[in-house]
């Protein structure tokens, strides 16, 4: 059974290589059951291997399987091995299962594309890099999977390449991106260079042993894969690309920039949690960017009026509520809403899609309204999504996830408190921009009509994300609630036992169940009879824009660096290398002449060769 | 000869006896398919007869030859490499003209028997007769299309300078004798190794045994002949002197240099050291503005062997393993990028396509082989996940090692005006072609064919997982320990008085 982890992530890779070699001879029919046959099986063995690894308690046996050693030079000696605990088997399930569901959506909303192949083909490849990056012991294995799943992003971002706005998005998100990915290689360098080896196990191990905690050295490190992080999970200061990855098909924005590969900076912290505990100063910066992005981009997603620009937003605040978790320690908590976050999310972006492909690619909110009578599921499936993503007391597996961080947060001193205080400011936020986006799309009167139905391949995914977007709170409750641990017994191998379950007072949980009724019920006072003009400010223009963090950018480093380009443009920094070219090709020219093709010349050359040879014997 | 020295050298004694029955078969009757068929029979039989030879390794047989686990993998990667031009030559060499192209076999076989005789050397007299079995059988190859007046060119050039060449060697052969009183590499390293200090004779011996070899490596300053030949001969013969030419000669060089006794001529390393620079930045500025995909693989692979050098200049720092890597890596990928070339290639016509510019829009209309010369292209830069990447980093790291500074510069730069060269060719190849000028391109081979995919895999499978090359490459040192001198009595060598 352990051998058979490797396949996990094959049977995608092996996919998206057949799709991408032989995309136009298997037909469409060939390529939805490749593309979505391939993620269903790897599916099925994931469920499969946790099942043979889940033992009593729900603690997990871990396990590695080393492949092959890739290279020994020196002392380095990286291997490609995977290793399963509890972890890696949570994020391979929500990887593979979430996957599969969102494959046989796209299979229906992608019918008719002419890429369709390439499609299935990238998101395969996506999944195969996904896993990998989950699965990896090794950094650097790790770091194949962070780049894999960044091409994957801009390959499928940019899918409807027509569209120059499209690329424009691609672009983005990969550069930006970029930024993060370089802190993040200068990390792994740094840690190879301080350990002699990328292996996670043992560089934990290395790292409590000779890094005290609180030095330079972990701090540093730490805040380096904490920009790899933030670059990835699109957190401040490098989440404006997030927004404009909508420009993906809706599959690919539930997939990839909603479910999984948006959270692989969770899972990095929370891979590394041993370094980031030896660097309180990195770990408190965390928190804090966590809290700053869930309120900002909160904010800005209540005054969006493109339905996916708000989910968007809504994804960069519920992963700062991950980052919050993380920076105070509360590892599994993360993890946990890192899933119910994956259920709902995916949920939402794909009634989203539904929406959107029956209202004739329409993604104004705007322009809808009054849709309860014409699409009744897709209405009890979005509310389903929405009242998880709201933390509706008792009856979501949001409000769970969210009680266990901020429950977290209350617990770990006045920081904490600080932090809990966000988190709920943050609550009222989201329950405020999801309903309004839910009356305003459902409700109210209908501007315009849907047309066609929404077929099984839709309908299926969704009804089974909206059982999971309820019970999966089920899988850890808080002590008063019952206190089921299926979760902490899984990840218990991970992060330890440490519990915040003990402490947790009635009151912080009370306030924090009560506010997000709050919001629901503001959201309904002004939106519940549709749209309605409410704060149409100089500031709604302001959180419109995502706090004008683009402009700013643009202000502050797109064009001063468009200045100094302007400026260098003829100037000698340019000249410099083009000099360099120049030189090199002077100098072919220049030599080239001495391959005349006279054989006297040559044998001249052999000669002076040898007098060189001599001159250097005799001489030194 | 004991019956041990027999199995030993079983592999040359095979190559021998087939060179034999390929002639005796053309005698009797003259056939294509059949003359090609032997040779590669004979050479895979001379690779299994490797593997009885590897169990009694070391073992020297008569002073001439030694058999060690060095000479079992240089001999395989040469076999090996051989029997791949073989495959890319079928069809290509048939397509020439009407009659029988059996010679060329038997030439190819003869070659290759001078080549693995090479490998074993451990005397110059072995030495040199493998190197002129070599070279006389490779100016028949490079002539072989006689209908191209740049062959004949190419093999008149080849013989004239090789003869130049094989001067310089034998004048230091002779010196070398002339001071140490044997031509065995084992006895030569025992007295240099009692003896102080290097004498003038011994000194002007290496420079110019330094001469001989560098012109067949192809390193800066002899290199001159390299895009000449490569451009005039067949492409499956610019593979054959491109890589078993090549990696023959530079096993004899890390069993004179490194193992044997040129280990302690510090100045013939320096001048190794000089021409190795030289190689690797001229060699990559010759191939910058190339137009010609042969003659710029010649440069490239000026360039390569320059790299190589740096890692032998390296022993003490796993530099032996670099290198028996470096040369794998650079046999699989030059075979591969020449098989391409000789594939797209009409054999009856005036030139091999070498031209940039019949390569625009192979994507399109070619995309297997495209792929496949793409690949080739990227492992020759070092870019993963191709063996190229992995052979070039353990170059630097053992060159880092033994902090051999200038040359790494060299390196690093060569590899970055390389990469300029190698992703042109790329462009080019996915760049639109201009309607009607398009040029026209012979029916795949399915031998040829069969071979780059093979190579193709190998380059990807040994880039991803170089562990399973890098075991036996450890066992393979020429600085293992050797048998002593059996036939050897101690006053005064047998042999060397029997070569008087």
């Amino acid at each position: 059974m352990q051998q058979l982890l490797a396949l996990v992530p094959a049977l995608p890779l092996l996919a998206a290589v057949l799709l991408m070699l032989a995309a136009t001879r298997i037909g469409t029919n060939g390529v939805r059951i490749l593309g979505v046959g391939s993620v269903a099986l790897s599916a099925l063995l994931a469920c499969r291997i946790a099942v043979a690894q889940i033992g009593a308690g729900w603690a997990v046996q871990p396990f590695d399987v080393t492949l092959w050693h890739w290279m020994r030079i020196g002392d380095f000696a990286p291997d490609v091995t995977l290793h399963l605990d509890g972890l890696s088997l949570v994020m391979m399930l929500v990887i593979t299962v979430i996957g599969f569901l969102i494959h046989l959506y796209a299979s229906a909303y992608l019918d008719g594309d002419p890429g369709y192949a390439r499609f299935f083909a990238c998101m395969n490849l996506f999944v195969a890099a996904m896993l990998t990056l989950v699965l990896a012991n090794d950094l650097l294995l790790l770091y194949v999977g962070w780049e894999g799943v960044g091409l994957c992003s801009y390959l499928l971002i940019g899918f409807w390449y027509d569209d120059p706005a499209n690329g424009r998005a691609a672009r983005k998100a990969f550069i930006v991106t970029r930024v993060g990915d370089t802190a993040l290689i200068s990390g792994l360098f740094l840690l190879a260079t301080s350990f002699g080896t990328l292996s996670i196990p043992s560089l934990m191990q290395h790292a409590t042993t000779s890094w005290p905690i609180g030095t330079a050295m972990p701090t540093l490190a730490a805040f380096l894969l904490l920009g790899g992080a933030l670059g990835k999970s699109a957190q401040l200061p490098l989440q404006t690309w997030l927004v404009d990855a909508m420009a993906g098909p809706t599959p690919v924005s539930a997939l990839i920039h909603a479910a999984t590969m948006v959270t692989a900076g969770v899972y990095l912290i929370a891979r590394t949690h041993v370094l980031f505990a030896l660097a309180p100063d990195a770990l408190l910066v965390t928190g804090l960017i966590g809290a700053a992005t869930l309120l900002l981009s909160g904010a800005s997603a209540l005054v969006q009026t493109d339905i996916k620009r708000v989910l968007a937003y809504s994804t960069i605040s519920q992963i700062g509520y991950m980052f919050l978790a993380l920076g105070v320690g509360a590892w599994d908590a993360a993890i946990f809403h890192l899933v119910t976050h994956a259920f709902f999310k995916a949920l939402l972006f794909l009634a989203a899609g539904a929406v959107i492909l029956r209202m004739h690619h329409e993604q104004d909110i705007t322009r809808m309204g009054g849709l309860r009578t014409a699409m009744p599921g897709v209405f009890v499936v979005f509310a389903i999504g929405s009242a998880s993503l709201a933390a509706l007391p008792l009856v979501t597996a949001g409000f769970y996830s969210k009680e266990a961080i901020l429950g977290g947060a209350w617990d770990s001193g006045p920081s904490g408190r600080l932090l809990w205080c966000a988190g709920v400011v943050g609550a009222f936020l989201t329950a405020l921009y999801i309903f309004r986006l839910l009356f305003i799309v459902f409700l109210g009167e209908q501007h315009r009509h849907p047309h066609g139905v929404t077929g099984w391949r839709i309908g299926v995914p969704l009804g089974v994300l909206a059982i999971l977007a309820v019970v999966g709170g089920g899988l850890q409750t808080p002590a008063l609630l019952g206190g089921i641990a299926i979760m902490p017994g899984i990840l218990g191998g991970v992060f330890g036992s440490a519990s915040h379950e003990g402490a947790l007072a009635l009151l912080p949980l009370v306030l924090a169940s009560l506010v997000p009724l709050a919001g629901i019920a503001l959201a309904w006072r002004w939106y519940g009879g549709g749209l309605a003009s409410r704060f149409e400010t100089q500031f709604t223009g302001l959180l419109l824009r995502g706090w004008d963090f683009d402009r700013a950018y643009d202000r502050m480093i797109v064009q001063p660096l468009m200045w100094l380009v302007r400026v260098n443009h003829h100037d000698i920094v340019d000249s410099f290398y083009e000099g360099l070219g120049k030189l090199a090709q002077r100098t072919h020219a220049g030599l080239s002449l001495s391959e005349n093709g006279r054989v006297r010349w040559y044998a001249g050359w052999l000669a002076a060769g040898s007098v060189a040879a001599l001159a250097i014997a005799v001489l030194s | 000869m004991n019956p041990f020295g027999v199995v030993a050298l079983l592999p040359l004694l095979v190559l021998s006896a087939g060179t034999v029955v390929v002639m005796t078969g053309i005698a009797i009757r003259r056939s294509n398919f059949l003359a090609a068929l032997t040779t590669g029979a004979v050479m895979v039989a001379a690779l299994l007869a490797l593997l009885p030879a590897a169990r009694v390794v070391p073992m020297r047989v008569a002073p001439l030859f030694l058999i060690d686990g060095y000479f079992v993998f240089a001999a395989a990667l040469v076999l090996l490499s051989a029997l791949a031009v073989l495959l890319l030559s079928y069809g290509y060499v048939s397509a020439i003209r009407s009659s029988p192209a059996d010679e060329y076999y038997l030439l190819l076989l003869v070659a290759t028997l001078g080549a693995v005789a090479m490998l074993a050397s451990d005397h110059f007299v072995t030495f040199f007769l493998g190197l002129e079995t070599l070279s006389v059988a490779l100016l028949g190859l490079i002539a072989y299309s006689r209908h191209r007046p740049d062959a004949t060119e190419a093999a008149m050039k080849y013989l004239v300078l090789a003869g130049t060449s094989s001067a310089f060697l034998l004048f230091g052969i002779a010196l070398l004798y002339a001071d140490q009183g044997t031509l065995s590499f084992s006895l030569a390293a025992a007295k240099a190794s009692s003896t102080q200090g290097i004498g003038i004779y011994r000194m002007a011996a290496s420079a110019l045994i330094l001469t001989g070899i560098g012109y067949k490596l192809s390193i800066v300053p002899f290199h001159m002949w390299a895009p000449d030949v490569y451009d005039g001969a067949p492409a499956p013969v610019g593979a054959f002197v491109a890589v078993v030419s090549k990696l023959s000669v530079f096993t004899v060089l890390m069993r004179y240099f490194v193992a044997g006794p040129g280990h302690a001529d510090h100045a013939a390393f320096q001048a190794i050291a000089l021409f190795a620079i030289l190689s690797m930045l001229l060699g990559n500025l010759l191939a910058l503005g190339q137009n010609n995909l042969k003659r710029l693989l010649a440069y490239s692979s000026i360039a390569h062997l320059g790299y190589l050098l740096v890692a032998f200049l390296a022993p003490e720092t796993f530099g032996i393993e670099a290198s028996s890597y470096y040369l794998a890596a650079y046999a699989v990928t030059t075979l591969g990028a020449f098989g391409v070339i000789g594939l797209l290639s009409d054999p009856a016509a005036g030139a091999d396509c070498a031209e940039l510019e019949s390569y625009r829009g192979l994507f399109w209309r070619r995309p297997w082989l495209a792929g496949i010369l793409t690949l080739m292209l990227v492992s020759l830069a070092g870019i993963p996940p191709t063996m190229g990447f992995i052979a070039k980093a353990y170059v630097m790291t053992a060159g880092v090692g033994s902090a051999l500074t200038l040359p790494l510069a060299a390196l690093v730069i060569g590899s970055i005006i390389g990469l300029f060269y190698y992703l042109r060719v790329v462009v080019v190849m996915a760049q639109p072609v201009a309607a009607g000028v398009q040029a026209r391109f012979p029916r795949v081979r399915a031998s040829g064919a069969i071979t780059i995919g093979a190579l193709a895999i190998l380059v990807v499978v040994l880039g991803l997982q170089p562990a399973s090359l890098i075991a036996p490459i450890r066992l393979a040192n020429p600085r293992a320990p050797s048998p002593p001198m059996v036939a050897a009595s101690p006053a005064a060598p047998v042999s060397v008085a029997g070569l008087r």
